[in-house]
C-alpha cells in the first residue's frame, strides 16, 4: 500500500474523528513510506525549529543514533547534526515505546490504572504508582494508616538504592566500562528480590493500594533486608571506589554537558540532575508529603552541574536513602496496612495533584474524578521526559561519543518519556 | 491550605481571574482565560510575592464541552501546589499562548498536548507531534476518540463497565463522555 493510497481510505466505520482545522497539516504529505531510519523526514519542515534543524550547512551531515542502539536505554531515535566528530545539534525522536497509557488509565478502574502505571518506570516503578495513590487518596480524602505509610517510605527508599545502582552501572557502561554493571546488578538484584518477597514481582510490583499497600512486611523481606543493609554501606563504598577513583571516567565527566541553575528551572529541571545544579529542591522537604518530616535526612547539592556531579549526588542520594531505611526501621509503627474503602470507588467529581521525589526527580500525577468509577483524565508528568529534551542543550560542541554520556548522566528511561 | 495565598492571588489578579480561587487539601486552583496566559503566569513566576519558580506540569484537558490547560506550579513562598486553568478553549480551535517564553522546557509538554489534543500553542516554536507519527490526523487523548472496547460508548456509560462485555458495533455511537464538574 503506497502512501497515498493510506492516507485517501477512509477510516473504519466507528472511528469518524469529527475534522478539526488543525487535524489534517496540508504540508505533510508523504511521497514515500516513512522509513524508521531516514533522518531526513519525506516532506516539507512544519516548524520554525524543524526547518533549522534540517538545514544543512557546509560540512554538515545528518546521523541517526538508534531506534535500536544498544545505549540508548531503549528505543529512543536521535538524530545527530554533525560536522566531522562534532555534535553541532540533536532532534530526539520520540514515540517508538508510546502506549497511550493515559488514554488506557481513562478506561480503567481506579485499582487498575496502577497496574498501568507500573510500565512507566520499569527500573523503580513503585514511584510511578506512588503519586497515583496519592491522588485517588486526595480525590477519596482518605487517611492512609501510618504503618502503610512506612512501609512505603521504606520500599521506595530501596528502590531509589537499586535505581541508582543500576545507574552507576548503566552510566559505565555507555562510557565503556563493564565491571560496574555487573557490580551493580548484584545490588538490584537482592533489593528486587526482597521486595519480591513481599510484593510478588521482581520489576512491575503493583504494590501500593489506594489507602495503603498490598501486602505487610513479612519474615523472608525483613531477614534479606537486614543481612543487606548490615553490608550495604561497606558494598556502597566499594563500589564508589571502582569508579570515583578512575582517572579515564573521571576526566572524561568533569566539564562535559555543563547546566546552569537558572537554565534548569527553566528547563524544567527536578531531582538529582537539577540539585546537581546547586538547587536544594527535593520534593520530600520542599512538598512534603507521607511520613518524610518525621524522618532524618539531608538534601546533597552540588555546584558544577556536569556529567560527574551529577553522577556523584546520586552516590551520596544513596547514603541518604540508607539513612532513611535505617529509621523507618527502627521506627515502624504496627497497625493496619490498609484504610478501609469500598471495592468500587467512585470519588466525588473534584481534581487532584501529587508528585513525589523518585530517582529521577518528580513524578506527577493529575487526575480528574467525574463521579464514575475511571479516571476522567490521568495526566503523567515523567521527569525523564523533561531531562531529556535539555540533551539538545548540552550536547552543541562535544563529540559524538559524548551524547551517550551526557545522556546516561541525565538518566532517562524510555518508557517513562513515551509514556 | 494557604489562605494567604488565596488573598494575594485574588488582590493581585483581580478581575482576570474566573470564578473565586479554589482550595482543597494542598492545592490552590485559579482560572483565567487564554488571553491572560502570558501575563498573569510572568507575573506568579516574576514578582516577589509569588515567586513561582518551578513549572511542576502541564497538562491538555478536555472536559467534554471545553479544552483547558493546565499548569501546576511550585514556589518556596507557599505550602500550596498553584494550580492555573486556562479555561475554556473552544473544541473545534482550541488556542493557548506558549508558556515557553518563562519555561523553555514547557515546549515538549505542550508539543505532547498538541499531539494528544490538537491544543496550539502560539508562540511554541515547534510545535510538532511528539509521539505519534506525522502523518497521523487524529488526536488521541479527546473524548471524542473512542477506543475498541471504550466504555464511553458502552450502554453504562462510565458506570461499572467491568461487569458487562459488549461489541464495539453495538454500542451506541458519538456519546462523549463529558465531565460533571468542569
Amino acid at each position: 500500500m503506497t502512501s497515498d493510497e493510506r492516507r485517501t481510505s477512509a477510516p473504519e466505520a466507528p472511528y469518524e474523528i469529527p475534522a478539526h482545522p488543525s487535524a489534517d497539516d496540508p504540508r505533510v504529505v508523504l511521497d514515500r513510506e516513512l522509513g524508521v531510519f531516514e533522518p531526513v523526514p519525506p516532506y516539507p519542515p512544519r516548524t520554525e525549529r524543524e526547518a533549522e534543524f534540517y538545514t544543512l550547512r557546509d560540512g554538515e551531515m545528518l546521523l541517526n543514533m538508534g531506534p535500536q542502539h544498544p545505549s540508548t536505554h531503549g528505543v529512543l531515535r536521535v538524530v545527530l547534526k554533525i560536522r566531522g566528530e562534532q555534535v553541532v545539534d540533536l532532534d530526539p525522536v520520540l514515540g517508538y515505546l508510546h502506549r497511550g497509557v493515559e488514554k488506557l488509565c481513562e478506561n480503567a478502574d481506579y485499582h487498575q490504572t496502577i497496574a498501568y502505571l507500573d510500565p512507566l518506570e520499569y527500573v523503580s516503578s513503585l514511584f510511578c504508582e506512588w503519586p497515583a495513590v496519592m491522588a485517588f487518596e486526595k480525590l477519596l480524602d482518605v487517611r492512609v494508616p501510618r504503618r502503610a505509610e512506612y512501609i512505603r517510605v521504606l520500599t521506595g527508599e530501596l528502590l531509589r538504592v537499586a535505581s541508582h545502582a543500576l545507574f552507576m552501572g548503566w552510566m559505565a557502561l555507555d562510557l565503556g566500562g563493564l565491571t560496574p554493571i555487573l557490580w551493580s546488578f548484584i545490588e538490584r538484584d537482592e533489593i528486587v528480590e526482597m521486595l519480591a518477597s513481599i510484593t510478588g514481582q521482581r520489576m512491575l510490583f503493583n504494590y501500593y493500594r489506594i489507602g495503603g499497600v498490598n501486602g505487610d512486611l513479612n519474615h523472608e523481606f525483613m531477614s534479606r533486608l537486614g543481612d543487606w543493609m548490615s553490608r550495604a554501606t561497606a558494598q556502597h563504598e566499594a563500589n564508589t571506589k571502582l569508579l570515583n577513583e578512575n582517572e579515564i571516567f573521571v576526566r572524561r565527566m568533569r566539564g562535559l554537558g555543563v547546566m546552569d541553575r537558572e537554565t534548569a528551572l527553566r528547563m524544567c529541571w527536578t531531582g538529582p540532575n537539577l540539585r546537581a545544579t546547586g538547587v536544594p529542591f527535593d520534593l520530600r522537604r520542599t512538598h512534603p508529603y507521607s511520613v518524610y518530616p518525621e524522618l532524618e535526612f539531608d538534601i546533597p547539592t552540588r555546584s558544577e552541574g556536569d556529567c560527574l556531579a551529577r553522577y556523584l549526588i546520586r552516590l551520596d542520594e544513596v547514603k541518604q536513602s540508607l539513612r532513611i531505611i535505617d529509621q523507618c526501621l527502627h521506627e515502624m509503627p504496627d497497625g493496619p496496612i490498609m484504610a478501609k474503602l469500598p471495592r468500587l470507588l467512585r470519588p466525588r467529581p473534584g481534581r487532584a495533584f501529587a508528585a513525589v521525589e523518585g530517582p529521577r526527580g518528580e513524578y506527577g500525577i493529575y487526575a480528574i474524578s467525574d463521579g464514575t468509577d475511571q479516571p476522567f483524565r490521568l495526566r503523567i508528568h515523567d521527569p525523564s521526559f523533561i531531562h531529556l529534551q535539555s540533551v539538545g542543550l548540552l550536547m552543541p560542541g562535544n563529540l559524538i561519543a559524548d551524547t551517550m554520556a551526557v545522556m546516561a548522566s541525565l538518566d532517562p528511561i524510555m518508557g517513562g518519556v513515551d509514556k | 491550605m494557604d489562605h494567604q495565598l488565596r488573598e494575594r492571588l485574588a488582590a493581585r489578579l483581580g478581575d482576570r481571574l474566573l470564578g473565586p480561587v479554589r482550595q482543597r487539601h494542598d492545592e490552590t486552583e485559579i482560572r483565567i482565560g487564554p488571553g491572560d496566559v502570558p501575563d498573569v503566569l510572568r507575573t506568579l513566576h516574576d514578582e516577589p510575592e509569588f515567586r513561582f519558580r518551578i513549572l511542576a506540569d502541564l497538562a491538555g484537558v478536555d472536559t467534554g464541552t471545553v479544552m483547558q490547560v493546565v499548569y501546576h506550579l511550585w514556589s518556596d513562598a507557599t505550602p500550596d501546589w498553584l494550580r492555573v486553568i486556562v479555561d475554556g478553549l473552544p473544541r473545534e480551535d482550541p488556542r493557548c499562548p506558549s508558556v515557553t517564553f518563562l519555561w523553555k522546557g514547557a515546549e515538549w509538554m505542550e508539543r505532547e498536548a498538541y499531539d494528544m489534543f490538537g491544543i496550539v500553542f502560539e508562540g511554541n516554536r515547534d510545535l510538532r507531534r511528539i509521539y505519534m507519527p506525522p502523518d497521523y490526523t487524529s488526536f488521541p487523548l479527546r473524548k471524542d476518540f473512542y477506543l475498541p472496547d471504550d466504555a464511553a460508548r458502552s450502554p453504562a456509560v462510565g458506570i461499572r463497565h467491568l461487569e458487562r462485555t459488549h461489541a464495539p458495533q453495538e454500542a451506541p455511537g458519538g456519546v462523549v463522555r463529558r465531565a460533571k464538574v468542569v
